[in-house]
C-alpha cells in the first residue's frame, strides 16, 4: 500500500523538518521534566514524610491540580503571556519556554502526588528509624532522597512522557509554529487535519519508539538497581 | 533517670496505655514482658517521644543525642549496609572503617558491601542495632531487638549488649516476646496487659514469686 | 427486593432496549440524509447554518454537515463518508476530479480574501493595486506573516500570491507557518501585530486588535465550488439528495439568501452568487 511506503520513506529519510520537530520536543520535554521533578520531587516528599496541620488540605489541593485539564492549564498561560496580559512584555506566547511553563503546570502536580504516594508508605517506619538515631527535621530530607533514588527516576520518566504525549496545551501556547514550536504532538494534529495521513502515522510511530526506548532505559535502570 | 507520671495514651476511644507512675534508673536494665498489643511498643514510643500522651509527662535527666532508638522492623535503606550504618558517623575519612568495626560486632561484616534492601530480618534488626550503637549512648531503648534474629544471632546481639552496659553502666530498656529473655539480660522486668502495669520487679522475684494472679497466668505459658 | 432479582430485571430492561432499538431503526426506503462536507472557515461565517433549514423545508432532505481542514474535508470524500463536497480550493478539487470521484462541480459563489495586519501598516500595504504588490512590499520590510500553512484554500491562495512574484518566503525569519485554522492564525497575527491573508468572513467574527488593508482585488477572488460525489465508486452515494442541494442553489430564494448574508450584521453581503 502506498501508506506503508510514504511511511517508511518518511521514518528511514532524513527529512530535515521532522529532525527540528524531533529535536524541538525533545528539548522542551527536557526542560519540563527538569523544572516539574525540581520542584516536584522534594515537594512530594516534604508532603509524604510529615504529618502536619493541613497535610490533608494540601494533599486534596494536589490531587485536584493532578486532574487539570491541558487545555485549562493552556489557557490559563495563555491568558498571562499574551499580549495584553500581565506579563505581555516578555514577549513568551508562542515560544518553547511558553509551552515549558504551561507544562510544568501539568506535570509538577503529578510528580509531587507519584513522589508523596511513594514516600508516605514507608514514611512512618522510616521517620521511626531515623529520629532513633538522632536524624531529625529537615536531615531526614536527605535519607528519603537517597533511599528512593530509583524509583524516583521511574517517576521522572514517567514526566517525561506525560511531557512528550501533551499536545492541548503546547498547542494554545505554542501555537504550532513550524521550525520554532512544532512538536510532534501538534504535527500529528496537524497533518491528520489536512488529511496527510500517512505523515501523521510516521510521526505517531517515531513518538511511540521514543516513549518504548525512554520505558526500556527506566527498566534497565530498575534491574540494575536491584541487581547487584 | 527517666520518670513516667500519670500517663495515658488513647486512641480513638481505646486506651492503649494507662501508667500511673514508672521510674527508670541510670545503671540498670529494664526487661518490659507482656502479650502483643499490652502496650510495650507504645511505652517505649513514649519514651522515645514519637508518640505525644494524651496526658501526662515523661521526665527526662539526659540529652536526647544520648538517646538510641530501635524500633522492631528498623527501616533499612537501599544503599549499602555499611552505608546504612556510617550514615549516623561524622563525616570523616575513617567513617566507613568504623562502621565496618561496628558490623563485625553485630557478626554482618561480610554483608557490608551488600545492598540494604536484600538483608533477611533478623539481619536487619542486627543492622539497625549497629547503626544505634555506632555512636556512644547513654539510654537504648529497644523494641524486640531478636524477635526475628535465629539463635546464633540472639547470642551476639545479647552479648553485644551486655557487653555495652558493661562498659557505659547506662540505662537499658528493652521490650521483649519471650520472658525467658527478660530473666537472662533484666535487673528489672516489667509487665504489661492491656496497657497498665501489672508487676514489675527482678526476674527472679517474679518468675519465682508472682505477686499478681495475671503474672502467673501470663508465664504459666512459657517453660524457662 | 434483594440484588439478585434487580440485576435480573435490569439486564431484561437492557436486553429490551436493545431489541426495540434495534428493530425500531428501520431503513428509510429513500435516502433522506444528505452528507455534506465542507471546510471550518465555511462552516464559521455561518453561511450553513443560515441556508441549512430553508433548504430542509423547501426539499425534504436533511443535511448532514461536518467541517474540517481543506484537505481533510476532501479526504472525507474519497473515502466516501460524504455525498457533496462544498470547498474553495480549485487546486485540490481538480486534483479530487482528476482521479475520478465527481460527478459535477459547480462554482456557485465566490468571495474575497483580505490581507490584515497591525493598525499601523508598517509595511504600507494599503493603497496596494494587487495581493501581489502587497505580498512583495512586507517581504521587503521583512514584516512578520503568518501563513495557515495547512493546504487550507486560503493557504492555496497565499502560495499563489507568493509564486506569482517568484518569491519563496518558506525557511524567511519573518515567515510563520502556524498549520491551523484561520480563527487561530488570526489569534496568532494578532498576539505577534503581523499580517496575513484571511478569509473576510472569518476575520469580521473574530476579535483582534488588527485591521484590513487591502481587498478585493483580482488575485484575492475566491471562488467556491459544490462538487458532487459519483456513485461510480461508492454506490451509497446519495447523488440525487445532493443534486437537490445543487439545484436549489440555483434557485431565486437560495441566490438572494447568500446575497443578503451578513448585510445586517456587517453592513456588506460576505459572499456574491456567480452569474
Amino acid at each position: 500500500m502506498e501508506l506503508i511506503n510514504s511511511v517508511l520513506n518518511l521514518l528511514f529519510g532524513t527529512d530535515p523538518e521532522l529532525r527540528q520537530i524531533i529535536s524541538i520536543t525533545l528539548q522542551m520535554s527536557f526542560f519540563s521534566t527538569l523544572f516539574s521533578s525540581l520542584i516536584g520531587i522534594p515537594a512530594g516528599v516534604l508532603v509524604g514524610a510529615n504529618e502536619f496541620r493541613g497535610k490533608a488540605v494540601l494533599s486534596r489541593i494536589i490531587n485536584t491540580l493532578l486532574g487539570l485539564p491541558p487545555v485549562v492549564a493552556g489557557l490559563l498561560v495563555l491568558l498571562l503571556l499574551s499580549r495584553s496580559g500581565p506579563l505581555g512584555n516578555f514577549r513568551l506566547l508562542y515560544t518553547v519556554e511558553a509551552m515549558v511553563i504551561a507544562q510544568v503546570l501539568l506535570i509538577t502536580p503529578f510528580i509531587t502526588a507519584m513522589t508523596a504516594n511513594l514516600v508516605g508508605v514507608n514514611a512512618t517506619a522510616i521517620n521511626e528509624t531515623l529520629v532513633g538515631v538522632g536524624i531529625r527535621g529537615t536531615k531526614r530530607l536527605k535519607y528519603f532522597l537517597l533511599d528512593f533514588r530509583v524509583p524516583f527516576i521511574s517517576i521522572i520518566l514517567a514526566g517525561f512522557g506525560r511531557s512528550i504525549a501533551e499536545v492541548g496545551a503546547v498547542q494554545m501556547v505554542g501555537g504550532n509554529v513550524q521550525y520554532k514550536t512544532r512538536v510532534m504532538t501538534t504535527a500529528i494534529m496537524m497533518q491528520t487535519n489536512m488529511g496527510r495521513f500517512d505523515f501523521a502515522i510516521a510521526l505517531g510511530l517515531i513518538l511511540l519508539l521514543i516513549s518504548l526506548v525512554v520505558n526500556t532505559v527506566a527498566n534497565q535502570i530498575q534491574k540494575a538497581a536491584q541487581g547487584d | 533517670m527517666i520518670e513516667l507520671k500519670d500517663i495515658l495514651v488513647k486512641a480513638k476511644d481505646r486506651l492503649i496505655l494507662d501508667v500511673p507512675s514508672l521510674r527508670f534508673e541510670k545503671g540498670k536494665r529494664y526487661g518490659i514482658i507482656g502479650e502483643n498489643g499490652s502496650g510495650k511498643t507504645t511505652l517505649l514510643r513514649v519514651l522515645m517521644g514519637t508518640v505525644q500522651p494524651s496526658q501526662g509527662s515523661v521526665g527526662f535527666q539526659t540529652k536526647n543525642d544520648n538517646i538510641g532508638y530501635l524500633p522492631q522492623s528498623p527501616y533499612v535503606f537501599s544503599f549499602s549496609v555499611k552505608r546504612n550504618v556510617s550514615m549516623v558517623l561524622e563525616d570523616s575519612q575513617s567513617r566507613g572503617r568504623l562502621a565496618r568495626d561496628v558490623l563485625k560486632k553485630v557478626g554482618l561484616e561480610n554483608l557490608a558491601d551488600s545492598r540494604g534492601n536484600r538483608l533477611s530480618g533478623g539481619e536487619r534488626q542486627r543492622l539497625g542495632l549497629a547503626r544505634v550503637l555506632a555512636v556512644p549512648k547513654e539510654v537504648l531503648l529497644l523494641d524486640e531487638p531478636t524477635s526475628a534474629t535465629d539463635i546464633r544471632g540472639t547470642d551476639i546481639v545479647e552479648a553485644l549488649l551486655q557487653e555495652w552496659f558493661e562498659k557505659t553502666k547506662g540505662l537499658l530498656i528493652f521490650t521483649t516476646h519471650a520472658p525467658a529473655q527478660a530473666l537472662r539480660m533484666a535487673d528489672e522486668v516489667i509487665f504489661l496487659e492491656e496497657g497498665k502495669v501489672v508487676e514489675t520487679g527482678s526476674p527472679q522475684t517474679l518468675f519465682n514469686q508472682p505477686q499478681e494472679p495475671q503474672t502467673q497466668a501470663f508465664l504459666s505459658h512459657w517453660i524457662i | 427486593m434483594n440484588s439478585l432479582k434487580l440485576n435480573k430485571i435490569l439486564i431484561l430492561t437492557l436486553i429490551s432496549i436493545l431489541l426495540v432499538s434495534a428493530f425500531g431503526c428501520t431503513q428509510e426506503p429513500e435516502n433522506k440524509v444528505i452528507r455534506m462536507s465542507t471546510t471550518t472557515s465555511v462552516n464559521d461565517s455561518g453561511l450553513m447554518a443560515y441556508l441549512q433549514p430553508e433548504f430542509e423545508k423547501a426539499s425534504g432532505y436533511t443535511l448532514e454537515i461536518t467541517s474540517a481542514g481543506t484537505g481533510a474535508a476532501i479526504e472525507k470524500a474519497r473515502m466516501g463518508d460524504a455525498d457533496i463536497l462544498l470547498v474553495h480550493s480549485k487546486t485540490a478539487e481538480e486534483e479530487f476530479i482528476g482521479e475520478g470521484f465527481n460527478e459535477e462541480r459547480l462554482p456557485f459563489m465566490y468571495n474575497f480574501f483580505v490581507i490584515v495586519g497591525p493598525a499601523d501598516d508598517p509595511a504600507g500595504v494599503a493603497g496596494s493595486a494587487t495581493a501581489a504588490e502587497a505580498f512583495q512590499k512586507i517581504a521587503d520590510s521583512g514584516s512578520t506573516f503568518i501563513s495557515r500553512g495547512d493546504n487550507s484554500g486560503t493557504n492555496n491562495k497565499e502560495n499563489a500570491i507568493w509564486k506569482s512574484i517568484e518569491l519563496d518566503p518558506v525557511g524567511q525569519t519573518w515567515y510563520e507557518s502556524v498549520g491551523q485554522g484561520m480563527g487561530q492564525t488570526l489569534t496568532i497575527a494578532d498576539e505577534k501585530q503581523a499580517y496575513t491573508l484571511s478569509d473576510k468572513a472569518t476575520f469580521l467574527a473574530h476579535e483582534d486588535s488588527l485591521a484590513m488593508h487591502l481587498e478585493e482585488t483580482d488575485d484575492m477572488k475566491n471562488t467556491y465550488s459544490t462538487i458532487i460525489v459519483s456513485s461510480a465508486r461508492f454506490a451509497e452515494s446519495n447523488v440525487a439528495g445532493a443534486q437537490a442541494f445543487v439545484d436549489w442553489l440555483k434557485t431565486e430564494q437560495a441566490r438572494k439568501m447568500i446575497a443578503e448574508f451578513g448585510v445586517a450584521e456587517y453592513g456588506e453581503p460576505l459572499f456574491f452568487n456567480n452569474k
